[in-house]
């Protein structure tokens, strides 16, 4: 640890942050050591759980005089694993002290939030407001907003909806980018991120952490919509349910109100249990509005250009529109799409992608086609699969995001890790290979997405971190060791 | 055999069911304002909360950990509440059980540690142990105390007499003298709906609760196997127990032994509902009182009793019942459980008090009451501490006041 020891370097934190909030309890550092994913934690030799801006400025500062190594972590769910650092010399900064909402303005319609808030507890502050804040479906409760921003290509599709966000930089100096007071544009109140200079709040989101740590952030809020409803049916072919949403996508952005689902055969028996089998597709257009004239409308709409693409009912999935429909508010939404019902089903092999929507058509068959060969394999080494999950969503008009995921029952057989996390590798593998970039910039696949930067942009990369962090201390190592030239593709 | 790990090994299914996500330090809703109250309570760091805790166990399966005293302090510092494991939601879906099973893992990392390491551990816990080997009660109370609240009542002896219940007192109970009297009122509520009664006096053994929650498996395992062939002996048809601890060890710890338990067990509040339900309870007085509830673990996510207290309040003219906004399922702990009023000093569970009673106040309410000694005993520290008017009361105590004529 450089020139500072580590009880000399717990005395100093304990100075800027208290001395409850710094650790090198053994146990407490070995708690980290692993996340949602199968690719492990950090190992940690201190953890710090910062209160504010100033304290990670100062902590920043502190690791900057001595070049000690540190790793930031927010909810912990990545699934590619968190930056390895420099194993059992890294400061690990657990964000999650900081989950305050600093101000909700429904006059200016923003929230500013600490940036460890989890999704969750953000969507409920601002529900409970009677304002809507655009969250990703999936493990509101386990994100974090700093997470979303730093882990997640375009922070989940948030980035959209962010004003601003204040980033410690590694030497410990604080910026605000974005619109409004204290940032680059100085209005007296939050601005339209992207005026009056450059756009740094895009350098800093998706960068995996690596730039800089984000503390405070600032997002677009809209009304509370008060009425739900769903439509959903279902599609013999795949090419019928890809026109539908190109259809669906021209008439307007389906982000935020209007996502469509398509979940594949094996998702829907997921859903029923087994009870419900069949070869097709089942699209779920979820509609949040204000009124129950708009919503009526807008579901009749979206059913009337379905049916045209070939969609059609059936009395189970109409059962299903019922409790959908009557479910998409707070606390019930967020658990629909929570991890509640995923945490049952069994060990996860999560296999998502991100595609071109007109590139589907081609390369879902060979996903499925990859997935069911390894579980042929699982099953021979008597890994039995407890179901699958399949599905995708648009994310704009021109592309879409989904998974195909494969979940096995619960053993603790060492190889059945061991077989799930070659599983999901090998899958990001495959998917690069054809083409596709996953929008997770996480862990293990950093580097596998860095694999594919020309060398242009791995120098660009490179020019911008030696610029911000010299000493390489922020997240070591996370998209390409530091050691590495610029102009080298990496293998 | 190794035995480092031997409890633990046993769970290791469960250990592996968790996938780590941090729902059960992190998910707040309308009605879950946090799930962990030692992770609230304490400086916050993953190993306070339920996937620290499991991410250490998988370590030390793996021997990717190797233990140190630290330990001690990571394993002790849970209430055992089992609000994590009920915010999870990760069920098993042909048992209908939560697959993730923390109140287990903890459990058997205290064994394993007590087993391993007993240097290492809190000597107030192995105090505990140590008094329930001398004195059959983990208090260090002469058994006298068992039967001293009941002197003046001549109540029969269930080895001797059967009769339509026997009244478990529990130790905590029988034990503290601001506590015992509960026991007086509770016989005399039961008889004054006709029931007959019958005590174990001092022959009423420890349920074994305590151990088990501290890690000492196979004392608390031992003391359930024999207190399964002195409770069968009775022949009585049901169990009665004033203690939510107590009636959890008794119902569904017990259940786990080789032999069965046959009478049936209800906590107080349970045969009080029942009671007022086919009329043989009736209150005679009004008393008006706001009072919110306070959901005792052992009693609500443990054995799944939420009605039936809240039946027997509603029950009694002139109470009105608030609800906390966690409550039921949600209820957050009062921070007695797993022996947290023994972890380092009882601070962090007078601080995990004074949060319950902070959101009691929130309701208005002019009492807290609750159904466990444990809960009552740290409620009442932490009211004290807090310095608030709320009172905190058993629901004995209100159910006496209404149905017994004054004297």
């Amino acid at each position: 640890m450089g020139l500072l020891n580590r009880e000399k370097l717990v005395d100093e934190i304990a100075e800027i942050v208290g001395a409850p909030y710094v650790t090198d309890d053994s146990m407490a550092a070995f708690a980290y050591s692993q996340d949602t994913s199968l690719f492990g934690g950090t190992e940690a030799s201190v953890v710090v759980r910062p209160g504010s801006t100033e304290d990670v400025s100062q902590i920043m500062k502190l690791a900057g005089r001595y070049g000690i190594p540190v790793v930031v972590r927010g909810g912990g769910s990545s699934i590619y694993g968190q930056p390895k650092g420099v194993p059992g010399k890294n400061l690990l900064i657990d964000m999650t002290r900081m989950n305050s909402i600093l101000a909700l303005n429904p006059e200016g319609m923003t929230v500013s939030a600490q940036a460890g808030i989890m999704m969750g507890k953000l969507q409920l502050a601002c529900n409970s407001a009677g304002y809507y804040v655009f969250v990703p479906a999936g493990p509101a409760h386990t994100v974090s907003l700093g997470g979303w921003l730093s882990g997640a290509a375009g922070g989940g599709g948030i980035f959209r909806e962010i004003v601003s966000i204040t980033v410690v930089l590694p030497d410990g100096t604080v910026v605000r980018t974005g619109g409004g007071p204290g940032t680059n544009v100085r209005q007296k109140h939050a601005y339209f991120r992207n005026l009056g200079g450059p756009d740094f709040s895009g350098l800093f989101i998706g960068d995996g952490g690596s730039f800089g740590i984000k503390t405070e952030v600032t997002v677009r809020l809209l009304g509370l919509p008060k009425v739900t409803r769903a439509c959903i049916l279902e599609f013999a072919r795949l090419e019928d349910v890809l026109a539908l949403l190109k259809s669906h996508g021209e008439r307007l952005n389906p982000h935020p109100f209007d996502p469509v689902l398509v979940f594949g055969p094996r998702a829907m028996e997921l859903f029923s249990a087994g009870s419900e089998k069949s070869e097709k597709f089942t699209a779920m257009a979820l509609m949040q509005g204000h009124t129950e004239r708009e919503m009526d409308a807008k579901r009749d709409i979206f059913d009337a250009l379905a049916q045209k693409h070939g969609g059609t009912h059936n009395p189970a999935l109409d059962a299903m529109t019922d409790l959908m429909a009557g479910g998409g508010e707070g606390e019930e939404q967020m658990e629909m799409f929570g991890l509640s019902f995923f945490n049952g089903l069994g060990l996860a092999a999560w296999l998502p992608f991100n595609i071109p929507r007109v590139s589907l058509a081609e390369i879902y068959p060979k996903l499925i086609a990859w997935r069911d060969q390894r579980l042929k394999q699982a099953a021979k080494k008597g890994f039995e699969c407890t179901g699958c999950f399949e599905f995708f969503t648009p994310s704009d008009q021109c592309a879409l995001s989904g998974e195909v995921d494969a979940f096995f029952r619960d053993s603790d057989d060492p190889k059945l890790r061991e077989f799930v996390r070659e599983m999901i590798l090998d899958f990001q593998k495959y998917t690069h290979a054809l083409g596709l970039l996953d929008v997770y910039n996480q862990g293990a696949m950093s580097r596998m997405n860095a694999s594919c930067w020309s060398p242009g942009f791995k120098s660009l990369y490179r020019i911008v971190k030696n610029a911000l962090d010299p000493q390489e201390i922020l997240n070591p190592g996370l998209w390409c060791a530091p050691s590495e030239k610029t102009d080298e593709e990496q293998p | 055999m190794n035995k480092s790990n031997k409890a633990l090994k046993k769970m290791s299914l469960s250990v592996y069911a968790c996938r780590k996500c941090g729902q059960c330090g992190t998910k707040v809703t309308e009605t879950v304002p946090y799930v962990c109250p030692v992770r609230e309570a304490t400086p916050g760091f993953d190993h306070f909360y339920s996937r620290g805790k499991i991410v250490i166990a998988q370590g030390l399966l793996e021997g990717k950990l190797h233990p140190d005293a630290n330990l001690a302090r990571a394993v002790y510092s849970c209430t055992l509440c089992g609000n994590c494991m009920d915010k999870c939601g990760a069920i098993n879906a042909d048992t209908g059980e939560a697959l993730v099973d923390t109140i287990g893992i903890v459990e058997a990392m205290r064994a394993d540690l007590l087993e391993t390491h007993p240097e290492w551990v809190d000597d107030n816990y192995k105090a505990l142990l140590t008094a329930t080997r001398q004195y059959d009660n983990p208090w260090g109370v002469p058994r006298t105390v068992k039967e001293k609240w009941a002197k003046k009542l001549s109540l029969p002896r269930a080895r001797e007499t059967r009769t339509e219940v026997l009244l478990f007192i529990g130790c905590t109970t029988a034990s503290t003298p601001a506590l015992a009297p509960r026991a007086v009122k509770s016989v005399e509520i039961l008889q004054k709906a006709g029931v007959s009664v019958s005590i174990l006096g001092r022959d009423e053994p420890c349920c074994g609760s305590v151990q088990k929650r501290i890690g000492a498996l196979a004392q608390a395992r031992e003391m359930m196997e024999k207190n399964i062939g002195l409770l069968n002996d009775t022949g009585c048809n049901t169990i009665v127990a004033l203690c939510a601890g107590c009636a959890n060890a008794l119902k569904n710890d017990y259940s786990q032994s080789e032999q069965k338990l046959n009478p049936r067990v209800l906590h107080l509040v349970e045969f009080l509902a029942e009671l007022f339900k086919s009329g043989r309870l009736e209150p005679v007085k009004r008393q008006e009182r706001k009072v919110t509830y306070h959901d005792p673990c052992h009693l609500g996510r443990h054995m799944g009793v939420y009605d039936a207290p809240r039946d027997v309040l509603n029950a009694l003219p002139g109470i009105e019942l608030v609800e906390r906004t966690a409550t039921r399922k949600n209820s957050i702990c009062c921070g007695a459980g797993g022996g947290m009023r023994v972890f380092e000093s009882g601070n962090f569970a007078e601080k995990i008090g004074m949060a319950a009673i902070k959101s009691a106040e929130q309701t208005g309410a002019e009492d807290l009451v609750s159904a466990c000694p444990f809960c009552e005993m740290n409620l009442e520290t932490a009211g004290s501490l807090s310095g608030t008017a709320m009172t905190v009361r058993d629901i004995i105590d209100l159910v006496h006041d209404s149905v017994m004529e004054k004297k």
